[in-house]
């Protein structure tokens, strides 16, 4: 038997004016869970952490934390942590100044709220900076603090609002470790993101969101499995290679990007047979190169639209 | 050439673009210059100050003190008050015993006695009473002036009855008569005229004396070299022939009336400004995104406003608190004795100030509009609030408006405590429309925070 989801979403729907910033959206995230929102700017994803962490109304539908409704400072907003968009820190502070407010805002006091501190601080590596100002660090540091302020309270469900934007590779990769990490130390995460790869790498599953809907949900391989090709063969655009066009579009897809032919067979075409096809046109086989497809093709798959448009 | 015209249009459309700028480089000198000009009297034919409030008492018998209580009515620089409005609206002439209680109460600020024995035997000169409030010295000092120049330029005549009175009581009647009947005598035989006429005019005081008013050659200039008579020369003798008896109902010992009123305006004006930073911080910390990791922890959007308003009251408090210590140990203002009363009339101002500066951010659509709004509102309301220069510097209209804003109401708590030594009865109206404007505009700021969108 299942375990209850940690986090229950039935129908939920927020209106700004006119606009439908969510239109019906239901999902079940279960504890333990490294659960990826993907999706363009302007998605919903956003709008979806708002509204979990209680920062916005629902206008229709429910949504629960724990079994609890998550409108209003109920025992919902104790259960979970939130990791802003922006360096929602006091910038002329200094990194435990700022652990220290944020912790005393969910109770925290005493030797319970220094422990906490001095762990984070530790676990972010940045206990040697501990009194220095904020303003002072490093985007990536500032990264790493903005993600140790929403674990004080040890949350049971993080909510990871594009914390990586604007950061460098190679904080990028440490806060990707960290969050990995705390996962495996059984903590459920929401990660909003509208890069495929930072989708990939972190999330066990995943829900494709676009315009208010969500258009898929599951993991990688299930989400993959929904393409009707299992290959993408990718060659350029040049006259010789346009004359296979015809007889490619009677066994798949065949789409042209920035100068790029893009053909996904279908299942039932075997690979060998475009190769043959290529022989007999006295192409060089340097000129195609195969690949796996991506989440990328999903979503264009979905919407007809890439991801990054 | 080029590239300089296209940068400088392009300096002007980022101008023409921000309101605040435009706010900034035109609308608030304009006020200030339209304000500071009504101050100097520019362009009045009457120049300075209008509608100083002075009750008059006149318990003289003598025809001329009623010309003098006429001619104080016909001062566009004073407002004379001198009836006593009874509950039932009904009215009776203002007594001397009115004075103290409607002057603790800032019914008015100046009061002038004419008693029985305006004119007296044993000195020269009139003698007059005057009731002062005086919680500026430059007011009091304007009060005074402008009262002897009324007396001396609108009803000369009085200086010359004292003259009669004083002759009268050396040489007594008979030869007073005598005196005047032989100079009347001379005069008309001299310049021709009727005798009796001449001594009559002489007896009520009309030595020649022309109302200063009237046409006059003007005074010769002064011989190469000699040196210009001094002012003080000039106010002196003036000032013995009318006797002014001051009684000073309140700030008897205060050193300097004037500090209270440097010290309490210039720390009101910053702490508007210093609170007004404060509240428009709700905009800074919105656009970093601390609202949303706050309000995800069990905190909610009323504890963040009521919050800002408690730091902007203690900063306030702190503020005003140091400023009026500075004041103590640069000017001598005294602290100690009326410390508790200062402390809640600070409270009670800080908090006034607090409410602003949420308006201002309540309001604001941007940071950029909070500043030009905040700047523009605040320079207005010291100004005609009494934080630069007495409000009665202004014109009525000015006066009434002053009113309505929290600087006013800020700078009387503060003179009430610092120079009348105001009882709590006599502060608590003050501190009333403090707290009345406090809970109006906060009521209105936390109605369109909720409405707004500073928390989404």
């Amino acid at each position: 038997m299942n375990p209850p989801p940690l986090l229950s979403a039935q129908g939920v729907v927020k209106r700004y004016g006119s606009l439908t910033a969510l239109n019906g959206v239901s999902l079940d995230i279960a504890p333990g869970e490294f659960f990826g929102l993907l999706g363009p700017n302007g998605a919903g994803k956003s709008t979806f952490m708002a509204l979990v962490s209680g920062l916005r109304p629902l206008d229709g539908g429910t949504l629960t934390v724990g079994g609890d409704p998550v409108a209003g400072a109920s025992a919902a907003r104790h259960s979970l942590g939130l990791v802003p968009q922006h360096i929602a820190l006091y910038l002329d502070l200094s990194a435990e100044h700022n652990l220290r407010i944020f912790g005393e805002l969910y109770g925290l006091r005493g030797a319970a709220l220094a422990a906490r501190v001095d762990y984070l601080l530790g676990v972010v590596q940045l206990s040697d900076r501990r009194e220095h100002i904020v303003r002072t660090f490093s985007g990536g540091m500032q990264r790493r603090l903005n993600l140790a302020a929403a674990l004080l309270h040890s949350p049971k469900l993080l909510l990871c609002d594009e914390p990586t934007v604007g950061v460098d590779p190679q904080s990028r990769n440490a806060i990707f470790d960290l969050l990995q990490e705390l996962n495996r130390g059984g903590l459920t995460i929401i990660y909003s993101t509208h890069y495929m790869e930072e989708a990939t790498r972190l999330c066990s599953r995943i829900g494709i969101i676009d315009q208010g809907k969500i258009l898929a949900l599951g993991t990688i391989d299930e989400l993959l499995g929904q393409l009707p090709f299992e290959e993408e063969i990718r060659f350029s655009a040049i006259p010789e290679t346009d004359a296979l066009l015809p007889e490619l579009a009677t066994h798949g897809e065949v789409a042209t990007v920035d100068g790029v032919h893009r053909f996904r067979p279908r299942a039932s075409y075997p690979l060998s047979s475009f190769y043959l096809l290529t022989e007999r046109s006295r192409l060089p086989q340097r000129l195609f190169t195969s690949q796996r497809p991506a989440l990328e093709a999903v979503f264009l798959q979905l919407t007809g639209r890439n991801l990054r448009d | 050439m080029n590239a300089i015209l296209v940068l400088l249009r392009k300096d002007f459309a980022l101008f023409r673009r921000d309101r605040t700028s435009i706010v900034l480089t035109f609308l608030v000198p304009f006020v200030l210059i339209y304000l500071f000009g009504q101050v100097y009297g520019v362009n009045k034919a009457t120049p300075g100050p209008t509608g100083i409030k002075v009750a008059v008492v006149n318990q003289s018998d003598n025809p001329a003190a009623a010309r003098l209580v006429d001619a104080l009515k016909a001062e566009p620089s004073f407002r004379v008050v001198t009836q006593y409005v009874n509950a039932d609206k009904t009215t009776r002439p203002l007594a001397e015993d009115d004075l103290r209680p409607l002057m603790r109460q800032d019914e008015f600020r100046f009061a002038l006695v004419i008693p029985p024995d305006l004119l007296r035997s044993d000195t020269i000169g009139l003698h007059l009473k005057t009731y002062t409030n005086p919680r500026n010295d430059i007011e009091a000092q304007m009060f005074t002036g402008l009262l002897q120049k009324t007396i001396f330029s609108k009803v000369p005549q009085l200086l010359g009855q004292s003259l009669q009175e004083r002759a009268r009581a050396y040489l007594g009647s008979a030869r007073l008569h005598e005196f005047n009947s032989a100079i009347a005598a001379a005069v008309t035989k001299q310049f021709g005229g009727d005798p009796a006429e001449v001594e009559a005019r002489m007896e009520d005081g009309h030595f020649g004396l022309r109302r200063l008013d009237e046409d006059e050659a003007p005074a010769p200039p002064p011989a190469p070299g000699a040196p210009a008579p001094a002012a003080a020369a000039a106010v002196d003798p003036l000032s013995r022939i009318v006797k002014l008896e001051n009684i000073q109902v309140a700030g008897v010992g205060i050193k300097s009336p004037t500090a209270t009123l440097l010290v309490g305006g210039w720390s009101m004006q910053f702490l508007l400004f210093a609170l007004t930073a404060s509240a428009t911080a709700l905009f800074r910390e919105r656009d970093q995104g601390i609202f949303q990791r706050v309000l995800s922890a069990p905190v909610s959007r009323s504890d963040i406003l009521w919050s800002k308003f408690l730091y902007g009251v203690s900063l306030g408090l702190i503020q005003l608190m140091v400023l009026f210590f500075a004041g103590h140990v640069l000017f001598g203002i005294e602290l100690l004795p009326q410390l508790i009363p200062l402390l809640v009339v600070c409270v009670v101002a800080a908090a006034a100030c607090t409410s602003f500066g949420m308006l201002i951010a309540a309001v604001s659509p941007t940071p950029e509009a909070a500043r030009g709004l905040s700047t523009f509102v605040i320079l207005l309301m010291c100004a005609v609030g009494g934080a630069w220069f007495p409000v009665s510097f202004m014109p009525e209209f000015i006066q009434q408006f002053s009113k309505l804003t929290l600087v006013y109401w800020s700078m009387e708590g503060f003179s009430q405590v610092l120079w009348s030594h105001a009882t709590w009865g006599e502060l608590l109206p003050t501190l009333g429309y403090l707290a009345l404007i406090t809970g109006l505009v906060m009521g209105f700021s936390l109605w369109r925070f909720r409405r707004g969108r500073i928390f989404d």
